[in-house]
């Protein structure tokens, strides 16, 4: 079984990411959307965290352009219609409201 | 077979509704004899901390609310270990002494093994 | 606005019948709200209202109807813990009606 973890919220000053790289299972991906797209902020902690652990990871396109956050290259830049697909290719998905 | 549903809590008791609203969905859940699941996460568990009193706030006594899970036949109840440890919890003194304590390779396995899973 | 008249008392009731102070609850209340509804009560309808009365006590929410039947056969035994004995002394809504006769918010998982 595969889950689809998907976060919507600011990985500075909050928890939900790094609680989320704790209880990713292997077959998992991370989506991250809305402002949890500035875990991709270079020169950063998570950004740091995300490059070492080398997972399945997704963000969304729009939000990170609105954000002038470049998607780097070991993430995958989706849409939307890219967002339901994935969400329909594993098993579940776990949003972290 | 109806699908499991495992629910993640992670506020914190007074915050904000997150506490209130993941444990209604259990024991609505529960009253409808779902496959429910609970996990509390992060500060998830100060929710069983002991000795709160709810009076103090006039709110709604989430502790004495959570006692009535086993009666809405939810009786399988989580806690992850890191969470309460690093929160100064003791896990032998949780107000949910049927709640057990997860490392995060026994919460992976936990997410794979339900169906559905909110995290609130 | 509903009103209950126990006595020389005005009792205010929600618009399902509930008490809207909690603390107005008396036996003799109860023996009002339960006429309401055509139910004289039995002592084996008190002993349920009892029971309802400790479920709130202990857990500060009103049992749906499955929880309800799990707390009595466990205070009760399986002879009362069952639907058919709760339904036949509660028009076959036990959750809802006992709540409102033991003076008890009414039921939120009770749909």
């Amino acid at each position: 079984m595969s889950t689809l973890h998907v976060l919507s919220h600011s990985p500075f000053g909050d928890d939900r990411l790094t609680s989320c790289l704790r209880v990713i299972g292997a077959d998992d991906a991370l989506l991250l959307c809305g402002d949890a797209v500035y875990a991709l902020q270079p020169g950063t902690a998570p950004f740091t965290t995300l490059q070492a652990r080398g997972l399945k990871l997704y963000a969304l396109d729009e939000d990170a352009r609105a954000r002038a956050i470049a998607i780097a290259d070991w993430a995958e830049a989706v849409d939307y219609p890219a967002f339901v697909e994935l969400s329909v290719h594993h098993d579940k998905v776990n949003s972290w409201l | 077979m109806a699908k499991s549903l495992l629910i993640i809590s992670r506020q914190s008791p007074w915050s904000g509704p997150g506490a209130r609203e993941a444990l209604d969905i259990v024991l609505a859940g529960g009253a409808f004899d779902l496959p429910i699941g609970l996990l509390f996460l992060d500060d998830g568990v100060f929710q069983l901390a002991a000795k709160q009193d709810a009076k103090a706030l006039q709110q709604k006594d989430l502790s004495a609310n959570l006692q009535a899970l086993p009666m809405f036949g939810v009786e399988e109840l989580f806690v992850c270990a890191e969470s309460v440890a690093q929160r100064g919890l003791d896990s032998n003194a949780l107000s949910l002494e049927d709640a057990r304590a997860l490392s995060a390779q026994e919460i992976t396995a936990l997410i794979d093994r339900y169906d559905q899973v909110i995290t609130l | 606005m509903n009103v209950l008249t126990v006595g020389a008392r005005a009792i205010e009731l929600d618009k399902d019948g509930f008490l809207v102070e909690l603390s107005d609850w008396s036996t003799d209340v109860a023996s009002a709200l339960a006429a309401a509804e055509d139910i004289e009560l039995s002592p084996e309808h008190w002993e349920i209202l009892d029971l309802l009365r400790r479920f709130y006590a202990e857990f500060q929410l009103s049992p749906a109807t499955r929880p309800l039947i799990k707390y009595t056969a466990l205070k009760l035994g399986p002879d009362k813990g069952n639907s058919l004995h709760l339904n036949r002394l509660f028009k076959g809504t036990p959750a809802k009606l006992a709540a409102k006769l033991a003076g008890l918010p009414k039921p939120t998982n009770c749909l």
